[in-house]
């Protein structure tokens, strides 16, 4: 019984310890894709400015309080704007900065089969 | 006084303009050969503009801060290396080093070019006036270096210290070259449209300017990647920050141009998008300019915003490209059909899916770039595009490319097989097991890093076979794809094997953590002659019982009053230890970030292979294979 008692203890440790640096991971990765609104380009992550300490604690508090990546996200959004989000959403506004490059990839694909088409 | 001279010999060179086309628009309706008058204008036009420069220079190094350019941006305590160098590290002097490289590599043009016809020596002499006047006047209007200040102030405001640094004074130099050498082929371009010489031979010549613009825009770049990586204390050396990208750009099409010149040169194909490319390559290059010095871009790296001066490059820029435009669609005609035959497998085809594919990488970060600014204009919506949407656009394209570039240079021209399929197999077998023994831990990017990896030792081993089997034919290309090789795969190994620490510590606190110990043992402070430096003394234990002394440093500067840190860097040939410290308003305590990152050195090692490459193509006497 003792033995279960220790096991399932050191178990719970090493799991805490592995959420621990999964949150860690978590909280790096969301800092990593926002912009320090203050500082000439550069990431959250990478400032040290007094906003992006505070906005470091914000990102830690809410994946204490369970929110997933998204929803933090989703959350700075509607309080800073998307001008925080380096990853830029895919919406109306958007649409043509992705997929202006892929058709530009497609078409310069079709002209080069062209090429060959035509002078058969 | 010296300010004096430089601003008349300003006036005086822009004089020489006149002359020049004067004398060459004469000498293109008489004469047979060249007027030797017209090269030694075009020489006493390049010395006018050294004496200004140097004009500048000297009154950087007196510090006389009657000159306005030099008030902003020097300080009597800067050492004589920064007041130097403080010259092209403002918006003015950088202007005045752009119009210097120009009116020399004219000079070198017309110098090195008598075997060509005479027309479009002339013709190329002519349009890259158009541009040198354009400089000349954007400079003496907009942006003289020149200004004087009356009274003379007692002291200057100081150079941004972050600039104050080895790499950086001779960054801007060594990317000027490469900007400014494009402008010498897109003068060429025309000049060989008007004259209709865009054949084999011209390639042939305009191929030492391609590699030449190249080989310095490659270094410019790696300066500024390393001095961003130890400068600007986050550890990374590329951020996809708007002023990167737009010296990206211009690289992009100069290296689309250089494999397409590699056709050209063989056989008359592909000319209009030869010509287009050389085209392009300048406009990337003055937009780049553009961008930088209208202060649109929100980056590091702007230093000098004024909407007017914006809106001179801009008009500029606007009646460049419609002058190649119009040139283009009226003088150009491409009569190629006869050698137009070539097959699916062949080199011509593997140039193509080169050009194909760096087309692509250049869109991605045009549109990224300019997608913001053009939004907030027409919405009013700010948002930002950072490092995800380019890993996502360019990654997986990565991967498709580095294949073809490992099978391309293999096939012969015209029509070919797949050669080695036995040892090309093999490789892609070895790369594979050891990308996944190498990524091993399993996650959700598993998949997209261990076929990146794969594909990057694909061409890894395959040119490293090419030094074996090609020896010294082709030395050069082997050498730059074997650079790329190499310099996909550090990158890829620096992001995924990246570990970092961040965390507050006071003078004599530990902080451990599985992997490591963090010892901050104490501080020291020294002066120096601009800078007082508050230097931290940490222990680093690892895991394996080793241990790193490392001190990275606070500078508080006098003038301009700012403080900066200097990270502190221990690099080996596998991985680099990084340490900053930083300074937190009103806490005892520090700000400490330490970061290991593998094969760091690699990354610049194989840019350097990159050049190499490019440097010794130019002294190869025929394209061969």
């Amino acid at each position: 019984m003792k033995f279960i008692n220790i096991f399932l203890i050191v178990a719970i440790i090493l799991n805490f310890n592995f959420l621990k640096a999964d949150e860690i991971k978590t909280e790096n990765k969301i800092a990593k894709n926002l912009r320090c609104l203050i500082c000439q380009g550069q990431s959250v992550h990478d400032s040290d400015s007094e906003f992006a300490i505070s906005l470091k604690i914000v990102i830690k508090n809410k994946i204490q309080e369970g929110l997933s990546e998204e929803q933090i996200y989703n959350f700075l959004k509607m309080k800073y704007g998307e001008w925080i989000l380096y990853d830029p959403v895919f919406n109306r506004n958007t649409y043509f900065l992705w997929l202006l490059p892929i058709l530009i990839f497609l078409a310069g694909g079709a002209i080069i089969i062209k090429r060959f088409y035509y002078k058969k | 006084m010296a300010s004096l001279i430089g601003s008349y010999s300003l006036s005086f060179g822009l004089l020489f303009s006149v002359f020049i086309i004067f004398f060459s628009v004469r000498n293109l309706r008489d004469n047979e050969i060249l007027d030797k008058k017209i090269i030694s204008f075009t020489i006493i036009q390049f010395f006018f503009v050294v004496i200004s420069f140097f004009g500048l220079i000297i009154s950087f190094i007196n510090s006389d801060f009657s000159n306005e350019t030099v008030f902003n941006h020097s300080h009597t305590t800067k050492p004589l290396f920064y007041k130097i160098s403080g010259t092209w590290g403002n918006h003015e002097g950088s202007l005045l080093l752009w119009l210097l490289v120009l009116t020399l590599f004219i000079s070198i043009f017309l110098l090195k070019s008598n075997q060509q016809p005479k027309r479009y020596r002339v013709f190329t002499l002519l349009f890259q006036q158009v541009i040198i006047i354009g400089f000349f006047i954007f400079l003496i209007k907009t942006s003289s270096p020149f200004n004087y200040i009356f009274p003379k102030p007692n002291e200057g405001l100081g150079l941004n210290p972050i600039l104050q640094d080895p790499a950086l004074a001779i960054h801007p130099p060594i990317l000027y070259l490469g900007y400014v050498g494009s402008s010498i082929i897109f003068s060429s371009a025309l000049a060989a449209m008007v004259t209709s010489y865009v054949s084999k031979e011209w390639a042939k010549h305009i191929k030492k300017w391609v590699l030449a613009s190249w080989v310095f825009l490659t270094l410019g770049i790696l300066l500024g990647s390393i001095w961003a990586y130890y400068e600007l204390g986050w550890g990374g050396f590329w951020f996809w920050d708007p002023v990167e990208n737009v010296s990206l750009m211009p690289w992009f099409a100069l290296t689309t141009l250089l494999h397409c010149i590699l056709v050209l040169e063989k056989k008359k194909i592909l000319t209009s998008w030869a010509m287009i490319l050389s085209i392009a390559t300048f406009a990337l290059s003055m937009s780049g300019t553009f961008l930088v010095r209208s202060g649109i871009l929100n980056s590091v790296h702007t230093f000098a915003n004024d909407p007017e001066r914006g809106l001179f490059i801009l008009i500029f820029l606007f009646t460049l490209i419609f002058l190649s435009i119009f040139i283009f669609i009226f003088f150009h005609s491409e009569k190629e059909k006869l050698e137009n035959n070539f097959f699916w497998l062949s080199k011509e085809t593997s140039i193509l899916v080169n050009n194909w594919f760096m087309m692509y990488f250049l869109s991605v970060v045009l549109i990224g770039t300019i997608y913001p600014i053009f939004l907030e204009v027409i919405t009013a919506n700010k948002i930002s595009v950072g490092p995800p949407f380019y890993n996502k656009l360019i990654l997986p394209f990565l991967i498709p490319f580095l294949i073809a570039m490992a099978i391309g240079p293999n096939l012969n021209w015209v029509k070919s097989d797949f050669k080695d399929k036995f040892y090309m197999t093999i490789f892609l077998v070895i790369s594979f097991l050891l990308s996944a023994l190498i990524i091993k831990q399993f996650d959700i990017n598993f998949l997209i890093n261990t076929i990146l990896v794969t594909s990057a030792f694909f061409l890894f081993f395959s040119t490293s076979r090419e030094f074996f089997v090609k020896r010294f034919r082709n030395l050069s290309q082997n050498i730059a794809h074997f650079g790329f090789s190499l310099l996909i795969l550090s990158i890829l190994f620096n992001n995924i094997f990246s570990n970092e620490v961040i965390t507050n510590l006071k003078i004599g606190e530990t902080f451990k953590t599985e992997k490591l110990t963090i010892n901050f043992e104490n501080i020291e402070q020294e002066d120096e002659k601009n800078f007082k430096a508050i230097i931290g003394k940490f222990n680093v234990q690892n895991l394996d019982g080793s241990s790193d002394i490392l001190n990275p440093e606070l500078r508080i500067y006098n003038q301009p009053n700012i403080i900066t840190s200097e990270a502190d860097i221990k690099t080996n040939l596998l991985t680099d230890k990084f340490m900053t410290m930083n300074y937190v308003q009103n806490q005892e305590y520090f700000n400490i970030r330490y970061q290991v990152k593998p094969f760091m050195i690699w990354i610049w090692i194989s840019v350097i292979l990159i050049s190499l490459g490019g440097f010794l193509s130019f002294f190869k006497k025929k394209y061969e294979i």
